[in-house]
């Protein structure tokens, strides 16, 4: 799965793994995370060929790549394809941040009558080719890794990349942000204060920064494994709390991503106007028009 | 300065990994000592004797809504006049009205933090031009006092003390800072909705292994010391004797707390009747509330489980291992290469619950909850353990019809393997790859050559841990004894395996071991030998078949009954010929699925044992192999008049520690690497082939 190294003859230097960054529907902030790593820099440049990075360098390459780090949702009909041809160009395709990973924030107009979007945001939709949906790269071809986070987290990628040059399964727990609340010795929110926190039910690796600051967590990094988002959800509301107020909770970067996304249908879909009448957000989503 | 500390590291008695338990006079709460009284104004005294000796005071004090554990100066930073209303998942800070320090329960946080630091490196290790060295990281622990700690929790500390200073193997680091803090108790008078230290046994009197015991009143404290440490203490803050009256309140307040909880858990029999209750409905009921979160796991203060990290830098030439606070409600946490064995999250919250209440007597001697209260409180979803447990184990039964338990309850220990490690950090020692051997397509043999004795000194099925420094060291059975080294056979089935398959002659990888227990030759003396193996499980037994042809005299007939998935992952296969040419022994071979090319039977390895007409009242059996064809062969050995308590199989589990602390390898109430890996049927009772354990 992992395996980048190539065997070499001793004492010959081994090849460099080609690695590529390519982006899609995004910011850009996830690969930003790249540059950001300063103090590790010359080092990655010195176990990896940078190939493909337009942040970084005017030296293009369309492939092959040993690795490829994808940003950003699938959005356009141009993108959809273009997602193929980088897939078929790759050994290790790695999708990186909340867009590639889940959708985006841009998946939320999954949930909306696509044309009432594109007139509600652009002066002249006739120019805008856009697919109706925004949809994660998994939606689209095989997926080898991700990284989770709006954006990602530098550390993560760090470790992903390290463990890739050096040879280990890169150390990307899937599990709940609460682990690192613990460790930190972060008060709970949600039971001290009772400030409703996604952190139970969300993928570690932010490093828990918003309870760390008295705040639930947001979910950015989308569901964690086995998210119990149904045990949540019923908690959350016990005492009164309004439904909308809960899927609105849920309605942020990573709002598509299963099970965030049945638990904002359960709730009544994300907050905003409502689906077109006859088309009911349940129907929208579950019949999905993605491909 | 030099004196005080001399002076104080003279007062402290207990030994390294001794518990200070046994000092306890219940009639006085646990010293014979007349109890002092210190009056709150003078309560200062005592942190800055404290802080005089070098110490860090942790105690009590507000933050983030909760009353947390953290350093503190002095009585300023205590939480005057604040108590905390706890109930499953709800906790909230409440004003008292009075003017006392110490009147709450236990909040969120617990010492173990300070004892068991949440993240910790472990050693450095170092590979360049493919040699490899690993070192420990010098410890450092601090000098700690903790203030405040309420009898739950001396309890908790005594329970991690069984864990880390009193197994076969201590952990160096929680030794010291153990050893090294001063426990200073205050009697817990406001107890939480949440707290059931009745029930187990551990509270609310603080009766021993502390070295000054406080009991709050309005005006002042009533000291009573337990330790010399505390004599020197109560002496140098200058206590004068509690009156009568003093003391009779100070006991009133605490019986107040005791009536206050009641006994909310009949704890009689239930580690019998939990483990009777492991197939129950209602595991799957908890399942659709709990988060699997793991926070229960997280704020108990005597869970005790951890990975394994690694780090290192681009080039993979200098890397820490270290180790984090993990959980048995992670998906990863049960994983090996080929699977996980706890995928469900029903399968987690009874690993967690029939661990805590039931398995910890077997490991431990004590159970491991000491009813704090804090998995109920810090519960998201206030997932209450008192009321699942009546629910699932209640002593009526809890409606569940009563079936054998998991495990028994107390199986017949084996002596243990001799253990050459000492303590945690445990040091990977360099060996050298001699010999590399490409046994099938994804299988490898290396030879690895040594002059250290101590890893000579293996028995067929033990194993070693196989380092290779940033990359996670697994378990790798030893496949063959030499005099100058030994074998280990590896198929790539992970990063880290092949990172090992792909060494070469002249490297070097690290290793530590031999571990866990190995096959009992010694059962099979005088007996038939019976050896059932598919695929890479022939690696584990090929040393006790070098032993059992050696000295063949000693065992009657012999066979051996080996299945691979096709002819190409035949491993050995030039032994095997040689063996099946030998008249003292019978080899039987299988494969899967074959082409034209093979001549011999097609099936999986139980047909070949089906079609056996041999009785094996006579026969010890020896099986390795993936856990369902274990179980299948299992049932055709029984067939064949084999005795369960002879029939020997070697488990699979995630292992991340070699040594039973980190918690990964738990099967019922055993830690495979360190109780296993080989284990008869009768010792795994119903635990063995089983869904989620």
């Amino acid at each position: 799965m992992l395996a980048t190294r190539t065997p070499t003859p001793r004492g010959a230097a081994p090849r460099r793994p080609r690695l590529g960054v390519v982006k899609f529907a995004s910011c850009d902030g996830c690969q930003l995370t790249l540059l950001d790593l300063e103090d590790q820099l010359l080092d990655l440049v010195a176990a990896f060929d940078l190939v493909e990075f337009a942040e970084a360098s005017s030296h293009r390459s369309s492939g092959p790549f040993d690795i490829v780090l994808v940003e950003g949702s699938i959005s356009t009909p141009e993108q959809a394809e273009e997602i193929i041809r980088i897939r078929s160009q790759a050994t290790l395709l790695v999708v990186i941040g909340a867009c590639a990973t889940a959708g985006g924030i841009q998946a939320l107009r999954n949930w909306r009558d696509h044309e009432i979007v594109r007139r509600a945001v652009y002066a002249d939709p006739a120019y805008v080719d856009a697919l109706a949906t925004s949809t994660p790269i998994s939606d689209h071809v095989t997926v080898d890794a991700e990284l989770r986070g709006c954006p990602i987290d530098p550390q993560q990628l760090l470790e992903l990349l390290t463990a890739l040059a050096v040879g280990r399964r890169p150390q990307i727990p899937n599990e709940a942000v609460c682990l690192e609340c613990k460790r930190q010795g972060t008060v709970c929110v949600l039971v001290a204060r009772n400030e409703p926190c996604l952190g139970p039910v969300t993928h570690t690796g932010c490093g828990a920064i918003c309870p760390a600051f008295a705040r639930g967590c947001y979910g950015c990094f989308g569901p964690r494994e086995a998210a119990n988002t149904g045990s949540l959800v019923a908690w959350f509301g016990r005492d009164g709390r309004p439904a909308t107020e809960t899927a609105a909770l849920f309605s942020g970067f990573t709002a598509y991503a299963r099970p965030f996304r049945s638990a904002i249908d359960d709730l009544g879909g994300p907050p905003g106007p409502a689906a077109p009448a006859g088309d009911t957000p349940s129907q929208e989503v579950g019949g999905d028009a993605r491909r | 300065m030099v004196t005080r500390d001399a002076l104080m590291a003279g007062a402290r008695e207990p030994e390294a990994g001794t518990p200070k338990a046994a000092a306890t006079s219940p009639a006085t709460h646990g010293s014979d000592d007349p109890a002092g009284f210190l009056p709150r104004d003078d309560f200062d005294r005592l942190f800055d004797l404290l802080r005089a000796d070098g110490r860090t005071v942790v105690g009590p004090t507000l933050a983030d809504g909760a009353i947390v554990y953290a350093e503190i100066a002095g009585t300023a930073d205590l939480p005057d006049g604040q108590s905390d209303r706890q109930s499953p998942g709800a906790y909230r800070l409440e004003p008292t009205g009075r003017a006392r320090l110490f009147d709450f329960a236990v909040g969120p946080s617990s010492w173990k933090r300070y004892t068991f630091p949440p993240r910790l490196p472990l050693t450095r290790g170092r590979r360049v031009d493919g040699q490899v060295t690993f070192r420990a990281i010098e410890l450092d622990p601090p000098r700690l006092a903790f203030v405040g700690v309420r009898a739950c929790d001396i309890a908790a500390l005594l329970v991690q003390d069984r864990a880390f200073s009193r197994g076969p193997v201590p952990d160096a680091d929680y030794v010291a800072r153990r050893e090294a803090a001063v426990v200073v108790a205050v009697e817990c008078v406001s107890p939480s909705d949440t707290c059931f230290c009745t029930s187990m046994g551990t509270g609310p009197e603080v009766t021993g292994s502390f070295d000054l015991a406080l009991t709050e009143l309005d005006e002042g404290f009533v000291v009573r010391p337990g330790s010399d440490v505390g004599r020197y203490l109560a002496y140098r803050i200058g206590t004068r004797p509690a009156t009568a009256d003093e003391i009779a309140r100070a006991r009133r307040d605490v019986a107040g707390a005791r009536a206050r909880m009641g006994d909310p858990i009949p704890t009689a029999g239930l580690p019998e009747r939990l483990l009777a209750a492991a197939d129950s409905p209602h595991w799957a009921e908890v399942a659709e509330r709990c988060l699997a979160c793991t926070n229960c796991t997280l704020v108990c203060p005597t869970c005790f489980c951890t990975s394994v990290t690694q780090s290192s830098d681009l080039a993979g030439s200098e890397a820490i291992a270290g180790r984090v606070w993990d959980s048995c409600f992670t998906l990863g946490f049960a994983r090996v290469a080929g699977g996980n064995f706890r995928p469900r999250v029903q399968d987690r919250y009874r690993q967690w619950l029939t661990h805590k209440f039931a398995g910890w007597w077997e490991q431990f001697g004590t159970s491991g909850c000491v009813g704090c209260g804090r998995c109920i409180t810090w519960c998201p979803v206030g997932i209450d353990v008192r009321a699942e447990l009546m629910v699932v184990a209640g002593p009526d039964g809890g409606g569940i019809e009563t079936v054998e338990p998991l495990a028994p309850v107390n199986p017949t220990p084996r002596p243990a393997e001799s253990r050459p490690i000492s303590r945690v950090p445990i040091i990977s020692r360099t060996v050298l790859v001699s010999h590399v051997r490409h046994e099938t397509p994804d299988v490898v043999t290396l030879h690895l050559q040594t002059e250290d004795a101590s890893l000579l000194t293996g028995r067929p099925g033990q194993f070693v841990m196989a380092a290779l420094p940033g990359i996670s060291a697994p378990p790798i059975s030893i496949s063959r004894f030499h005099h100058d080294g030994f074998e280990l056979t590896i198929r790539a089935a992970g990063a880290a395996t092949r990172a090992l398959c792909s060494l070469r002659p002249g490297e070097t990888i690290g290793v530590t071991g031999p571990l866990g227990r190995g096959w009992p030759l010694e059962a099979a003396y005088g007996r038939d030998v019976i050896v059932v193996t598919g695929g890479i499980g022939l690696a584990p037994l090929r040393p006790l078949l070098d032993v059992v042809l050696r000295e063949r005299e000693r065992f009657g007939a012999v066979r051996l009954l080996y299945g691979a998935r096709t002819p190409s992952d035949r491993l050995f296969a030039d032994e095997l010929s040689e063996l099946a040419g030998r008249d003292d022994l019978e080899v039987h071979s299988s494969v899967d699925r074959a082409g034209p090319e093979w001549l011999g039977r097609v099936g999986v390895v139980t047909t070949l044992l089906e079609q056996a007409s041999w009785d094996g009242s006579r026969a010890v059996a020896f099986v390795c192999g993936p856990e369902r064809m274990m179980e299948a062969t299992a049932d055709v050995l029984g067939d064949l008049g084999v005795a369960r308590d002879r029939i020997w199989v070697t488990m699979e589990r995630h292992m991340a520690c070699g040594v039973g602390l980190c918690g990964h390898c738990q099967l019922g109430p055993s830690f495979v690497c360190r109780d296993g890996p080989v284990f008869s049927l009768g010792e795994l009772g119903r635990a063995f082939g089983r869904e989620g354990w």
